[in-house]
């Protein structure tokens, strides 16, 4: 079934890597405004090949990939500044001598664009964006000496302050503790709710967001699927993927080292 | 004392230590952060390469100074960018095989050049007025171009791929790094010596680094620490007739130490261990 809507962004067929070390294969996927994705895979499978194509840093060997229209190696800086982007942990340093409202600062430095400074709006929309993550009180405070669960609602506000159309989160919840993982996906959900974000969400953690996302896309290299949870969360798929038989049961996913003698 | 500040020699090597103090603090804040350090070094060996260079042809040696450091900062740039190499690895090479250069230059000239030396090792106090006009020129450009770049700067130090990502010309502002860090070596070539140079870089930043958590403070403190050794270790060379290089960097050293000693950074370091 064709879906009438434009799709703000859309996979053709689309190959990512290098010749003889192909990450990505064959991706024909269509986003549209408003969609909260999880993305969801192995180790390995692709899934942070995938947000880095839809960010503009990395164009298709094969096939096409448009991001608001636009050709993905065509896209301006004024087009990337609609993508927030929360990298994984362990990419940035987090004991830059930085405080929490000048990292979210930054998030305001690609829509401004060379040259100018950031004035008293820019200052406006970070302490909103801060705001809109409960860290507000914090806006002083060092990066370093906040905890994994605030670095990363600093990281978000930060992408927020770019004001984007489309939110990319890899592995947000990471290294966190649980209720730190749950309060992070809590705040993407209202987010989304709120904001009206088109919102891609990397992890490995698909009982926190099986009931929150509009569809799965299931990732090995190729695509296995991109479809609401409940048809991607099928024993036969999962199988193909992760190469184990998973159990699906009404309120929880359980990995089932040998299913067969399990049951 | 007040005496030797009416010399006129002594008023430019004051102005040329100020600059240079000022400059390579400012430009370290940048170097430290984003990892760069091993670039300086790499870079004022280059740059002393080209110096030999030209008094051995009788070419300008400032001019070939500038086109040696900055064929090394692009060279190390665009390898680090492709992935072929680690950036100490290309740097490594590139600063070992300069200095091989340079030392065959030396080899090659007929007489012993003192001013090659002086490039190697410093020589603030006999800076000429035409040195401190390229000096004061240089000063200003880089400056300048720090200031204007400098938020983007401060993301690329962050994170390179997130300020690509958030729409910054993020590759762009790298090179523009790497050609105002080989600017400013060249600029500081004649005051400190193409071996502390480095040293003046690093330093101050890394000084500064352990006092505050804020990026726009870490500048202010860096530039201070800079220009006050400068000019102080320009003094003590003057009045103990110490060589001035060495006298600046040594300065520069006991300050870090101090700051490393009283570093609000250590005292939480240290309340974190005795409350786990």
């Amino acid at each position: 079934m064709s879906d009438p809507r434009e799709p703000i962004i859309r996979f053709d067929h689309a190959s990512f890597g290098f010749p003889g070390l192909i990450a990505l294969k064959d991706i024909s996927l269509a986003i549209y405004e408003g969609e909260f994705i999880g993305i969801i895979g192995p180790n390995g499978s692709g899934k942070t090949t995938l947000c880095r194509a839809v960010l503009g840093l990395l164009a298709p060997v094969e096939g096409h990939l448009h991001i608001f229209d636009c050709a993905c190696d065509e896209l301006r800086c004024h087009h990337r500044a609609k993508i927030g982007y929360l990298p994984q942990k362990g990419v940035v340093d987090r004991n830059f001598p930085v405080t929490v409202l000048e990292t979210v600062m930054m998030g305001r430095y690609g829509a401004l664009g060379l040259f100018k400074r950031p004035g008293r709006k820019d200052r406006d929309i970070a302490q909103q964006a801060l705001a809109q993550v409960g860290m507000d009180s914090h806006k002083d405070h060092s990066l370093g000496q906040l905890s994994g669960g605030q670095q990363q609602r600093v990281f978000i506000a930060r992408a927020l302050a770019q004001q984007p159309k489309v939110l990319i989160l890899d592995e947000p919840t990471t290294g966190l503790d649980i209720t730190a993982q749950h309060n992070v996906i809590e705040l993407v959900q209202q987010l989304h709710d709120e904001l009206k974000l088109t919102i891609l969400l990397i992890t490995h953690d698909i009982n926190m967001i099986r009931s929150r996302v509009d569809r799965l896309v299931l990732l090995k290299t190729r695509l296995f699927a991109a479809a609401p949870p409940a048809e991607v969360l099928k024993p036969e798929i999962l199988h193909q993927v992760y190469g184990k038989d998973l159990v699906i049961t009404e309120k929880d996913l359980v990995i089932v080292e040998d299913y067969h003698h399990h049951h | 004392m007040l005496d030797l500040l009416a010399y006129d020699f002594m008023q430019r090597s004051l102005l040329a230590a100020a600059m240079v103090g000022g400059l390579c603090s400012v430009i370290g804040v940048f170097v430290v952060l984003r990892g760069l350090a091993f670039v300086g070094a790499g870079t004022s060996h280059a740059a002393f390469a080209g110096v030999t260079l030209g008094y051995l042809m009788g070419w300008p040696p400032l001019l070939l100074a500038i086109v040696f450091g900055l064929a090394t900062v692009w060279i190390t740039g665009w390898v680090e960018e492709r992935g072929r190499m680690k950036l100490d690895v290309s740097i490594g090479i590139l600063y070992t095989t300069t200095m091989a250069l340079g030392i065959l230059f030396i080899g090659l000239m007929k007489s012993y050049n003192a001013e090659v030396y002086g490039y190697l090792f410093g020589s603030v106090l006999s800076v000429t007025p035409e040195e401190l006009s390229v000096i004061g020129a240089l000063t200003v450009l880089v400056l300048g171009l720090l200031l204007l770049f400098s938020k983007e700067l401060y993301f690329i130090a962050f994170d390179q791929e997130m300020a690509e990502a958030s729409g910054v010309p993020a590759r762009q502002i790298f090179f523009l790094l790497l050609t105002l860090v080989a600017l400013t070596v060249v600029v500081s070539l004649k005051t400190v010596g193409a071996i502390l140079v480095f040293a003046m870089i690093l330093i101050p930043a890394s000084t500064a680094y352990q006092l505050t958590h804020s990026l726009a403070t870490l500048t202010l403190y860096s530039a201070t620490i800079g220009i006050f050794t400068s000019i102080t270790g320009v003094l003590i060379s003057a009045f103990w007739d110490v060589p001035s290089g060495p006298a600046i960097v040594l300065l520069a050293t006991t300050i870090f130490f101090i700051a490393v000693f009283f570093s609000p950074k250590r005292e939480r370091r240290i309340r974190l261990v005795h409350s786990h």
